[in-house]
């Protein structure tokens, strides 16, 4: 047990395997650009944005392809130049018919004209770089795809005092963020800088777990000398990197419920959206790329650095299919273990905030059969907000919306802790997700 | 390719229920062996005949009743072989089945099964077994060793007697009492493996000891002897750590244990029984609802006091 600071509750999956990291958390990130990539018109949260290309169109790197829609609008851009081969509705994770533009890569690499740097992100003019964010699309990349630029929204009265980068990287199996702070540490760095000018903040934190030691000392070396940027090493335990769990851990301060981490005066951003922000205000790029790491029964387990809109056949490929027979694969999940969403196929476009895609065999897949609550009390002791899931598992399956209201079931965050820890195996995480989207569909008709 | 959708998390403790009750199961293997050299195969016989009928009570119970069989989960076998232990080496076989089936099937079955019974299923039925059958559940005999052809002799408990026993005597078991509660050398050892597999934690067993110490102690006895003595230890690492019985936060098993101890002191001090672990574990498993409706962890993001209702 280490001595670095952590959070009450959490637990530690796939600890004898080193979180299941150890297949690559050694491997360079290398670049892999797809014959044709689909774009999704939806990646980040909010409305979809509008297609603006039609088919035949010639697209260069970078161009616009889809008008954002609404507050939490963001633009879309080709990630390869070429032609529009296809706009419509594809399968994608969670939406069997999701607004997509299909482009046949022409290996040119044109860049769009007129792409604005701001140049160094310490003497560039401060009130630029949030709308740099937006121009670039950037969402955040750690998985939740929440549009950057409006988590700078700071209203009336709200101020912030501290960023932290978030690099903990507490799922399993994910390796892109160790390795982006690894090999583009100054980039990361470069990021919280332009992050913290652009609300006049004078704290940074990078926060990282300490099963990352290389990653914490080149974060350490890259922030010498960078004013304000301090380097945090955590605890690993999942889940670490979650937003709530890191605010609490690195400023002592918790987010009161139904607020936002700016009512406590801070801003979370992910290290991949840090590097993205970077590339936005010093070379005007917006976002095209991201590294995600293919690992579980793949031959050859890989960070790739994937072209935005690349499918999860191709990455797959990449990394020389299957460790197995085709038939004997149970499940292919984007994202970690404790959150991925599982894949209905391997037609499955990449989007931003995409950092791996796991593969796990049919026996990996067995759904474990309930069985009857013993009280052993395990999932009170691993919930990092302090919840009754045994509690609230009796209400979800009882469809006591109100009973789960009052057992704060809209303060779970979905980490799934409870459910892999139960040795009944009971079906707590996923019956919590479901109660919330239920009582929230049923707050926005009542306004609505 | 036949892609499972099943929501996350992906991975899963390997400690499922089954592999928690095994891990029991392991940790008594010493009272087992112990209990059987000290009192010789009438003991083994007597937890044979526990666990047999606690495993055929709850299957036939689980079939009579349409509910699904899960005697795979080992949880009658636990508590057979726990009620076994409690039973004074020469108890008649017929003793160990009434209790075990009283357990099983009234105390756990007819309350929902496993982990809707609110009370330890073995602890009730040596409570009933005593309440009914004194003249068999007070009859002890000092250890005879693995050679049963020896007569028993009826002797004393240490209980009845304070300080005609060493030390020593007590900590190895050498003394007479139930089958696996005299050999304290091999509760801890039960309790060590239970530690490392992290089965349980050192709350409950920890704090039922030392507040068994210091209460014994403030009410005018040795409280070494007390403790070393009777059950305290065994009802310490094996029944007040069960599960389903046992408050669930760490403030509420820290009141619980302390609680039962308070019980065991007052009983052994001023009661008018010389033991009082049984009815002290029953008592605190009555207010362990209670206990988990007092001590509820502060919920994330909510300020002190703030009135929060947390299921």
């Amino acid at each position: 047990m280490s001595n670095n600071r952590t959070f009450r509750g959490g637990v530690h999956p796939l600890h004898g395997s080193h979180e299941g990291k150890a297949p690559t958390r050694g491997k360079a990130v290398r670049d892999y650009t797809a014959r044709s990539v689909t774009i999704l018109m939806g990646m980040h949260l909010g409305a979809p944005s509008t297609p603006c290309v039609q088919v035949g169109d010639h697209v260069k790197l970078g161009q616009v392809i889809g008008e954002p829609v609404g507050f939490l609008g963001l633009p879309v851009h080709a990630s390869v130049s070429g032609e529009v081969t296809a706009v419509g509705p594809v399968q994608s994770v969670n939406n069997p018919a999701a607004m997509a533009v299909t482009i046949q890569n022409d290996f040119k690499d044109e860049w769009v004209e007129g792409l604005e740097p701001l140049g160094s992100v310490e003497t560039c003019p401060a009130e630029k770089i949030v709308p740099a964010i937006k121009a670039a699309g950037i969402c955040g990349m750690g998985g939740a795809s929440f549009p950057t630029h409006v988590k700078f929204a700071v209203k009336e009265g709200q101020y912030c005092d501290t960023i932290i980068l978030n690099g903990a990287e507490c799922e399993t199996h994910l390796t892109c963020d160790h390795r982006l702070m690894l090999e583009r540490s100054s980039r990361v760095v470069d990021g919280l800088r332009a992050a913290m000018r652009a609300l006049n903040v004078k704290k940074g934190i990078i926060a990282i777990e300490d099963n990352k030691p290389d990653a914490i000392e080149a974060m350490r070396q890259a922030a010498q000398g960078r004013l304000g940027v301090e380097v945090m090493a955590l605890q690993t335990k999942y889940p670490q990197g979650g937003e709530k769990q890191l605010i609490q851990v690195v400023t002592g301060r918790e987010v009161p419920t139904k607020k936002l981490p700016l009512d406590v005066h801070v801003i979370v951003l992910n290290v991949g959206t840090a590097a993205a922000i970077a590339d936005a205000v010093i070379e005007g790029k917006p976002v095209i790329s991201r590294i995600t790491t293919v690992t579980g029964r793949v031959k050859e387990p890989a960070n790739l650095r994937v072209r935005i809109g690349t499918s999860v056949a191709d990455l797959l490929r990449e990394c020389g299919g299957f460790s197995m027979d085709s038939a004997h694969v149970g499940k292919i999940c984007l994202g970690g273990a404790m959150t991925g969403l599982p894949c209905p196929s391997v037609h499955i476009p990449i989007t931003k905030a995409n950092n791996g895609v796991v593969v796990y065999c049919a026996k990996e897949a067995v759904e474990l059969e309930e069985s009857p609550c013993i009280r052993c009390g395990r999932c009170v002791d691993a919930c990092p907000i302090g919840l009754n899931p045994y509690k609230l598992k009796y209400l979800c399956d009882a469809q006591d919306m109100q009973g789960a209201a009052a057992a704060n079931v809209m303060d779970c965050v979905v980490c799934g802790s409870c459910s892999y820890i139960c040795p009944a195996h009971r079906v707590l995480t996923p019956s919590f997700k479901a109660m919330k989207d239920k009582i929230a569909a049923e707050a926005k008709k009542g306004k609505g | 390719m036949n892609l499972h959708l099943s929501p996350a998390p992906h991975v899963h403790s390997n400690q499922s229920t089954r592999v928690l009750m095994r891990n029991v199961l392991v940790a008594l293997i010493p009272c087992v062996v112990a209990g059987i050299c000290l009192f010789g195969y009438s003991a083994a016989l007597l937890m044979l005949a526990s666990v047999l009928t606690a495993v055929v009570a709850e299957y036939i119970w689980q079939r009579a009743t349409g509910n699904k069989v899960r005697v795979g989960d080992l949880s009658a076998v636990v508590t057979g072989l726990i009620l076994a232990l409690n039973l004074p080496p020469q108890a008649p076989l017929w003793l160990a089945v009434v209790g075990s089936a009283f357990a099983i099937v009234i105390v756990k079955g007819l309350f929902g099964g496993l982990g809707d019974n609110f009370i330890n299923p073995a602890m009730a039925a040596r409570a009933l077994l005593l309440a009914s059958w004194p003249r068999y559940m007070t009859v002890w005999t000092a250890p005879t060793g693995l050679n049963s052809s020896v007569d028993a002799v009826s002797a004393a408990t240490p209980l009845l007697t304070p300080g005609s026993y060493s030390l020593g005597q007590l900590f190895l078991g050498n003394i007479p009492g139930s089958v696996g509660e005299v050999c304290k050398l091999a509760i801890l050892l039960g309790l060590a493996y239970l530690l490392f597999t992290h089965t349980i934690t050192w709350r409950i067993p920890a704090v039922m000891v030392a507040s068994t110490f210091v209460f014994t102690w403030l009410f005018g006895k040795n409280p070494l002897t007390s403790v070393l003595s009777g059950g305290v230890l065994f009802a310490a690492v094996f029944m007040a750590t069960d599960y389903v019985t046992c408050p669930m936060t760490a403030p509420g098993q820290f009141v619980y244990a302390a609680g039962i101890g308070l019980v065991i002191a007052l009983i052994r001090c001023f009661g008018g029984y010389p033991e009082g672990v049984t009815y002290a574990i029953l008592l605190m498993n009555i207010a362990a609802p209670l206990l988990d409706h007092v001590f509820k962890r502060r919920v994330y993001g909510y300020e002190k006091g703030a009135k929060v209702q947390n299921g």
